[in-house]
């Protein structure tokens, strides 16, 4: 490695540095904003969130410089990306689109967890791609992949968790329906004429079917939390296939077979199965709401699998361990 | 659709083992390891096809329910698809009672304002049915064809595969440098994997290896792994030259020839006095290795059997490209990955008696009798009676005297030749189902009526509607279109 390539490493993981923790204060920030409905709390979260996001894409560009080739040859390097990916997932479509700025500080988590856990076990220099990686198809396929990955992570994990949890309180809610006194928040009194959660006008989406007639509760109402992880996952769904055919394509190039039931092919199967399952499952009577939600969760955790299991602990083709 | 997705989650679940449980077509070494320790769950593993779970009875019987139930589902969803195709739009009796329902005056004749409406429906892309004074109007029918296009290609797919697999074959084959390899049944070392209906002709076309370059970083990490071959047709002349990397495969023949693998092939001779009984390169091969070792770092392991000297003689040899990696090794336990060969040493047991074992790679030395160990470095010879070595060439041996000699080392490279005639097929399927699946998963269906009645001063338009999915969007949607409507039937006033 030359020097100039070495300043560009650590230049990378300072920025990686920063990232991190602009993303931690920023979750903090979108908790508090949960807690105290405080404007001023989210804008500046906001502000900490689009700071981390900047130094993120620094950290991962001059990786890729360093390595001198795409910014996503191993784990270390995948796990960063699909970080970031989440986390701009969240802000174009949860906040762009949907226009809700609840669930900040779940999808901050998510990130903050992956690039910890990137950074404490897998973690290597900048290097250059092993063999088997060294195909063009790594630009196309493994970039579909982790779009299509962070964006089942948002949907089926953190869309799908909070919709899970608000829907299991407006459950509790209908079947006691008289007026219950709200457990103090941190020691303090509440007003249960008029609870300082969800306020309408704060720019949040307004529930449609939501046949409470006190809302209540942090979160979006469950139908609006439910069409958020619905469209997010079927926005997923055919760049998770493009990546599994592209995948198939390059396997074809590189080992001579199309599939090969290889352990990482075979969990990208499982993935893909269960969310094609869970788009069924949307249109079937019976399937809708939670027990959707419940199988689009399973791909969730399916899909940690296919990262985090098989490529360290199940030997197959994508150990790239090379020969 | 319901028993189509439980046998969908049944197919997952059943991957779920096949990633878990050693697969014989993936790793057979870590499935024969498998059953050596653990027994008794090895035998249920056996019985139950665990170890073959993509090519078990249950597997493909899920499958085939899955793909029959597919097309139960999907046979009368295509033939309502192409009669709601083919029927206009159908009017409706009471549009005021849609979800979205609009009325607007607007001083156009009744007949006009239609006109107009029609127009305007054509040109945002609605099927139109026009009857006195009302319009019906349809879009999206996108929809239900992309979700059947999806599923209908995963028929297609089914096919190609089947095709391909059932005609075609997969083996691999280890080509020494130097040496020509042919395509034949005999010459796939048994790795060979055909199809159904394989027609059993293989093409005669060779691979000769030029020679094979294995390149590393100083990290150890791999470089480039390239075999310089030269392709040879049927009848010995020369098809051109290739290098094989890997991703970067060859083809001749409607065969496919992947780099695969490589490894090393000492040339070894055996030698009764000036009589040579074996001579040639060897291609060894590696265990696995434990945890956290490379597997660069491990020995190779080869062997050389001559059945007619006495009862039958067995040679067992142990490579290490790399003496000083050996020496390092053996000193300081540390084990030294081994990308090059500098002065290479070979161990060797040798063995006498009957040699059962018909595999040219593997020793049974359980009926065998241990006759004499030691070392072979390259270029040297060994008497293999008492291990006593000397440079090739400086001394000649007595007439009776068996010894062994490591001229040289060469390498080996393994490829990967395929015949599928399928993937083109496979290809397209899989083009289709991307095609099906976006507007499957994103066109709505939705459907508009206009009626235009005289009021007294000229026209009421009144517009009702509706959408199957997106209804959200629709409402947007829809009050732009009555709006649209609206100035359409104006505008006809101005001119």
């Amino acid at each position: 490695m030359t020097p100039h390539e070495l300043q560009l490493a650590r230049i990378s993981n300072d920025l990686f540095d920063v990232a991190l923790f602009a993303y931690i204060a920023a979750m903090l920030g979108y908790f508090a904003h949960l807690a105290f409905h405080r404007d001023l709390v989210w804008v500046a979260s906001r502000a900490v969130l689009i700071l981390g996001l900047a130094s993120h894409l620094g950290a991962i560009v001059a990786r890729g410089l360093a390595a001198g080739r795409v910014p996503w040859g191993n784990m270390y390097e995948y796990s960063t990306l699909l970080a970031f990916l989440v986390v701009l997932a969240y802000v174009v479509i949860v906040e762009g689109i949907f226009r809700s700025r609840a669930l900040g500080g779940f999808a901050l988590m998510f990130a903050v967890l992956t690039m910890a856990v990137a950074a404490e076990f897998l973690y290597v220099g900048p290097g250059p791609l092993v063999p088997a990686l060294n195909s063009y198809w790594i630009k196309i396929h493994v970039v579909a992949a982790i779009l299509g990955s962070s964006l089942f992570a948002l949907g089926g994990g953190v869309l799908t968790i909070a919709y899970l949890v608000k829907d299991a309180r407006e459950r509790r809610e209908r079947a006691e329906p008289a007026a219950r006194i709200l457990p103090p928040i941190m020691g303090a009194s509440l007003d249960v004429s008029e609870p300082p959660h969800y306020v309408p006008d704060t720019g949040e989406p307004s529930g449609t079917i939501d046949p409470s007639p006190r809302r209540s509760g942090i979160l979006p109402p469950s139908s609006v939390l439910d069409q958020m992880a619905y469209r997010t996952i079927a926005f997923a769904f055919p760049i998770w296939t493009f990546a599994v055919i592209a995948g198939a394509i390059w396997a074809q190039q590189a080992w001579g077979r199309y599939w090969g039931w290889d352990p990482k092919e075979t969990w990208s199967f499982i993935t893909w199965t269960i969310y094609a399952g869970y788009l069924h499952a949307r249109a079937t009577a019976g399937w809708r709401g939670r027990r959707a939600a419940v199988i689009a969760l399973v791909g969730f955790g399916s899909l940690l699998v296919t990262y985090y299991v098989v490529n360290p602990w199940i030997a197959g083709l994508h150990s790239y361990r090379g020969f | 659709m319901r028993t189509a997705l439980i046998l969908l989650f049944l197919l997952g679940a059943g991957s779920v083992v096949g990633s878990l449980v050693p697969q014989i077509p993936n790793s057979p070494d870590r499935v024969a390891r498998f059953q050596v320790d653990h027994p008794i769950l090895g035998d249920f593993y056996r019985h139950a096809g665990f170890f073959d779970v993509f090519g078990s009875w249950w597997f493909i019987l899920i499958a085939t329910l899955l793909f029959l139930s597919l097309v139960m589902c999907l046979l009368p969803r295509t033939r309502a698809a192409l009669r709601s195709i083919r029927q206009p739009p159908i009017q409706a009796r009471e549009i005021d009672a849609f979800p979205q329902y609009a009325e607007r005056t607007v001083t156009a004749a009744p007949e006009l304002a239609i006109d107009s409406s029609e127009r305007v429906l054509r040109r945002r892309m609605f099927r139109v049915r026009r009857s006195e004074g009302a319009l019906a109007a349809e879009k999206g029918s996108l929809r239900e064809i992309g979700s059947l296009l999806f599923h209908w290609s995963f028929l297609l797919l089914l096919a190609g595969v089947i095709y391909g697999k059932g005609t075609g074959f997969t083996g691999r084959a280890a080509v020494v440098e130097g040496q020509t390899w042919t395509d034949g049944a005999a010459n796939y070392d048994g790795t060979i994997r055909e199809g159904r209906f394989f027609s059993g002709r293989f093409t005669g076309v060779g691979v000769h290896l030029v020679s094979f370059e294995d390149t590393y970083r100083t990290t150890g990490v791999p470089m480039d792994f390239v075999s310089h071959v030269q392709l040879l047709n049927p009848d010995g002349s020369s098809a051109g030259f290739a290098d094989l990397r890997v991703n970067h495969p060859a083809e001749i023949d409607g065969l496919r020839i992947f780099q695969y693998g490589f490894g090393w092939a000492p040339v070894v001779q055996v030698s009764r006095g000036a009589q040579v009984i074996f001579s040639g390169p060897v291609a060894f091969g590696q265990d696995q290795p434990p945890p956290g070792v490379p597997q660069l770092a491990l020995p190779w392991n080869g062997v050389v059997k001559a059945p007619f000297i006495g009862a039958g003689l067995g040679i067992q040899l142990t490579l290490w490209p790399d003496s000083g990696a050996y020496v390092q090794f053996r000193t300081t336990g540390q084990p030294v990955p081994m990308t090059r060969a500098i002065h290479p040493i070979m161990f060797f047991t040798s063995w006498r008696g009957p040699l059962v074992d018909p595999s040219p790679r593997f020793l049974d030395t359980s009926v065998l009798q241990r006759w004499t160990s030691g070392a072979v470095g390259e270029g040297r010879t060994c008497d293999l009676a008492t291990g006593a070595c000397w440079r090739a060439g400086s001394r000649r041996a007595g007439a009776r005297e068996l010894t062994i000699s490591f001229p040289s080392i060469r390498q080996y490279s393994v490829l990967q030749v395929s015949r599928d005639a399928g993937v083109p097929i496979v290809l397209v399927a899989a083009i289709l189902v991307l095609v099906g699946v976006l507007p499957a998963l994103y066109s709505s269906r939705r459907k508009v009526w206009v009626r235009a009645e005289p009021n007294g001063k000229g026209t009421t338009l009144r517009v009702g509607g509706f959408a199957l999915q997106r209804k959200p969007q629709f409402e947007d949607e829809f009050s732009k279109l009555v709006d649209e409507l609206r100035r359409a039937s104006e505008e006809i006033r101005v001119s």
